[in-house]
């Protein structure tokens, strides 16, 4: 019975395609508790950058700086695709990678010059493949993206807008809403929109500041530094999206398996079953016909 | 003509007691006729064995109602035999080779013998020729012989009838020659279905029926075993004649070859033979090789056959089909999964294969298209699993791509056929072999890639798909 022996072994197989996606499911769980509560510390101080910046407006100062302005025409810009460096969570990189695919049509239609840098070797093979030249490409950011590293390019970016090098940054990633909501966008994150997008959720003490040194001074320092908070969240919530997808993924992926590993252990029982009768009545056959 | 006695009825097989010098010979056809209380009892039986003492054992080819020991029983002296010649043309019979069909007396010249030996080792034909029928999925991977034997492999439902019915009204529509149909153990029903449809269907564009050019023979799920057993012998003996005498290609089709050797199997028992694998018939390679090995083409004549096998509970490792298969140029075997997908005709690309999808034989091109083909749709089923489990994302890029052209391929290989119009609404497709390799060799180099699977399904050519797929999107 060579179709016994071939259950068997696709039961082996299912079983332990299961405990690897088990095991990957847990350690998914805890590395997204890790990565949310990076998260949400990050949140509090952006909120608070929000906060300040928000006071500094409602000062009532008239104020200018280079990385709020809007070019009049876009020529360069750069894209940022953030994927993980693994597989086996579900859609999320496909999502991502879907949006900067239209993304970069959509550039191309309007013929803006694009640089594409990529995070992520998923994200690096999909473009690759599908031979849309990369310009810098990062493998290094894990789970925990460490801000130094993320600050470094934010610097770049801050450097190469304000000479004139680049019109535009946007950021493709996976947004992170709550641990059951998130989704792919192509953020817009140079020039800086509105100031520090929370700044509605101000403190509801109206603290009058006294700037020192002029707030036209402090503001050439906070909003860079928002900028970099910004990019540095765009990292934060990719890592934990990136997480919960594969939680899910795996979930589903050990779901899938137990199902798979049932029924194949029906056929297995079944196709045993049916040997045995078969041999029985063989036996008896044979000892009827010879009696 | 000497006599014996009835001694003892077991089922469908007889025992007889002739005088000790005159026994019977192994094969001799032996006649009971007698009256029993106003019934007519018409028996005739085949001698199988030599028990000792005058006895004889035998298999009825009629039913054994009404038979009692001490019965007359007569020695004809010599085989069963069947009318053959070209007055069997057009006339349908039994296994006795009466005629069944209502239409009186049936001319003939001369009866043969149904057990004959086959062709000698030299007479054989060593052509190799492909035989098109313009269905996609058999001209490209398992391309016909002519004058070879091809086999239909599936089990209940997957169509079995409905393809060889097809391949009569291409092929048998198409050819000059004669055809004979063996009915073995199937549905009566669907024997008188064929028997109609083929005084409907005209040969080419002359009002000649196809029935005209065509002798059926009947030993359908009604008649004892005995019947079902030799019914496939007395068709094949017709086909012969045609083959000798004539000289002319001619075509046999068998429906179903596994009743035959299920045949066997009920009556081996009877006769005392211990039950082998399965429980089927010690003798079933030797029973099923005489049957097969006289389904020849030789250097006067060819036959081409096309066989139906039934493949008990879709186990193809069950001894009868199993040994079936080894008969075979060509080998479809018809899966579950497939029919299940709505996918008609069920065949399955990598289990099906035939002994002519070579170079040397289709050409290189044709066999490259083929096993590209068939390449792209095993890697499909190895991905299976894993796209079960994990899901289509998280393939690599490539086994995306595959996977995408195997699932339009596999609907590609679908077609609507002429016999089932009145059931699909579609009209029957006939498409031609040059057609078929370019239309595939398109969609693996990837030419077709944005049509939708959809499109793929029931059509003809490749264009037809692109067809449907403009017509479906104005649609939309």
């Amino acid at each position: 019975m060579a179709n016994r022996r071939l259950l068997v072994k696709r039961l082996k197989a299912v079983r332990n395609i299961r405990k690897i996606t088990r095991t990957m499911e847990l350690i998914a769980t805890s590395r997204f508790k890790k990565a949310m509560d990076r998260a949400t510390e990050a949140a509090e101080y952006t909120r608070k950058i929000s906060e300040i910046v928000g006071d500094l407006g409602r000062a009532n100062l008239k104020f200018s700086h280079p990385l709020l302005e809007r070019r009049a025409e876009e020529k360069r810009s750069v894209l940022l695709v953030l994927t993980a460096n693994r597989g086996l969570c579900g859609g999320y990189n496909a999502s991502v990678l879907r949006q900067a695919l239209a993304h970069i049509r959509g550039l191309k239609e309007k013929g803006i010059e694009f640089q594409l840098e990529v995070s992520g070797k998923r994200g690096i093979k999909f473009l690759n493949y599908q031979k849309v030249p990369i310009q810098k490409q990062y493998t290094t950011f894990e789970d925990q993206p460490s801000f130094a590293a993320v600050d470094e390019l934010g610097a770049r970016y801050v450097d190469d807008f304000i000479a004139g090098r680049i019109d535009r940054v946007d950021v493709a990633y996976t947004q992170f809403v709550t641990s059951s909501k998130q989704f792919a966008v192509v953020e817009s994150l140079l020039p800086i929109a509105s100031l520090g997008g929370g700044a509605e959720t101000k403190s509801e003490a109206g603290v009058d500041y006294e700037f020192l040194p002029s707030a036209q001074e402090i503001l050439a320092e906070i909003v860079p530094a928002a900028f970099r908070a910004k990019l540095f969240k765009c990292f934060l919530d990719a890592a934990v999206s990136e997480q919960i997808a594969r939680m899910v993924a795996m979930k589903g992926a050990t779901e899938n398996a137990d199902e798979m590993a049932g029924s194949l252990k029906q056929q297995y029982n079944r196709a045993r079953q049916a040997g045995i009768t078969s041999e029985l009545a063989e036996i008896i056959g044979g000892a009827a016909a010879l009696g | 003509m000497t006599s014996g006695k009835v001694s003892q009825v077991i089922g469908s097989t007889f025992d007889a007691q002739f005088p000790e010098d005159h026994l019977p010979d192994i094969y001799n056809a032996l006649l009971i006729e007698a009256d029993v209380k106003g019934n007519k009892v018409k028996v005739t039986g085949e001698v199988q064995q030599h028990l000792g003492g005058g006895r004889v054992r035998c298999v009825a080819l009629g039913s054994t109602d009404g038979m009692r020991r001490g019965m007359e029983v007569v020695d004809t002296g010599k085989p069963l035999s069947v009318p053959v010649g070209k007055g069997t043309l057009g006339r349908v019979f039994n296994v006795l080779g009466d005629a069944i069909d209502g239409r009186g007396e049936v001319a003939y010249e001369e009866r043969w013998p149904i057990h004959r030996h086959p062709p000698a080792m030299e007479n054989l034909s060593a052509k190799t020729e492909v035989f098109e029928t313009g269905i996609k999925v058999v001209d490209l991977l398992t391309p016909f012989v002519r004058g070879g034997k091809a086999g239909l492999f599936g089990g209940a439902g997957l169509g079995k009838t409905v393809i060889l019915t097809e391949l009569i009204a291409r092929i048998a529509s198409a050819h000059g020659g004669f055809s004979v149909f063996a009915g073995v153990g199937e549905r009566t029903r669907e024997g008188n279905d064929l028997w109609l449809e083929m005084q409907e269907t005209k040969i080419g564009t002359t009002d000649r029926s196809v029935i005209e050019q065509t002798t059926m023979v009947f030993g359908q799920m009604n008649e004892p075993p005995g019947a079902r057993l030799r019914v496939a012998l007395s068709a094949l003996t017709m086909a012969e004649w045609f083959r000798d005498a004539t000289g002319s290609d001619t075509l046999l089709f068998v429906d179903n070859i596994f009743r035959f050797s299920q045949a066997g199997s009920e009556t081996s028992a009877l006769l005392g033979r211990m039950p082998s694998a399965v429980g089927y018939q010690p003798t079933l390679g030797t029973e099923l090789g005489e049957l097969q090995e006289r389904i020849t083409s030789t250097k006067n004549g060819a036959i081409t056959s096309v066989q139906a096998v039934y493949v008990p509970a879709d186990d193809p490792t069950d001894p009868a089909p199993a040994t079936a298969f080894a008969h075979l140029d060509a080998f479809i075997y018809l899966e579950r999964r497939i029919s299940e997908k709505g996918i008609y005709p069920a065949i399955d690309p990598l289990a099906s294969s035939s002994r002519i999808l070579d170079p040397q034989y289709v050409g290189q091109r044709h066999y490259n298209v083929a096993r590209r083909v068939q390449q792209t749709l095993q890697r499909y089923r190895e991905l299976q699993d894993i796209i079960a489990i994990l899901g289509v994302d998280e393939l690599s890029e490539d086994d995306k791509m595959v996977v995408h052209r195997a699932r339009r391929i596999e609907r590609f290989l679908s077609q609507p056929f002429l016999v089932a119009e009145v059931f699909t609404g579609k009209a029957g497709k006939i498409t031609p072999l040059a057609d078929t390799i370019r239309s595939f060799e398109e969609i693996c180099d990837g030419k077709w890639d944005h049509l939708s699977e959809a499109a793929f399904m029931y059509v003809g050519a490749i264009e037809e798909a692109e067809e449907q797929f403009k017509k479906m999107q104005a649609e939309a």
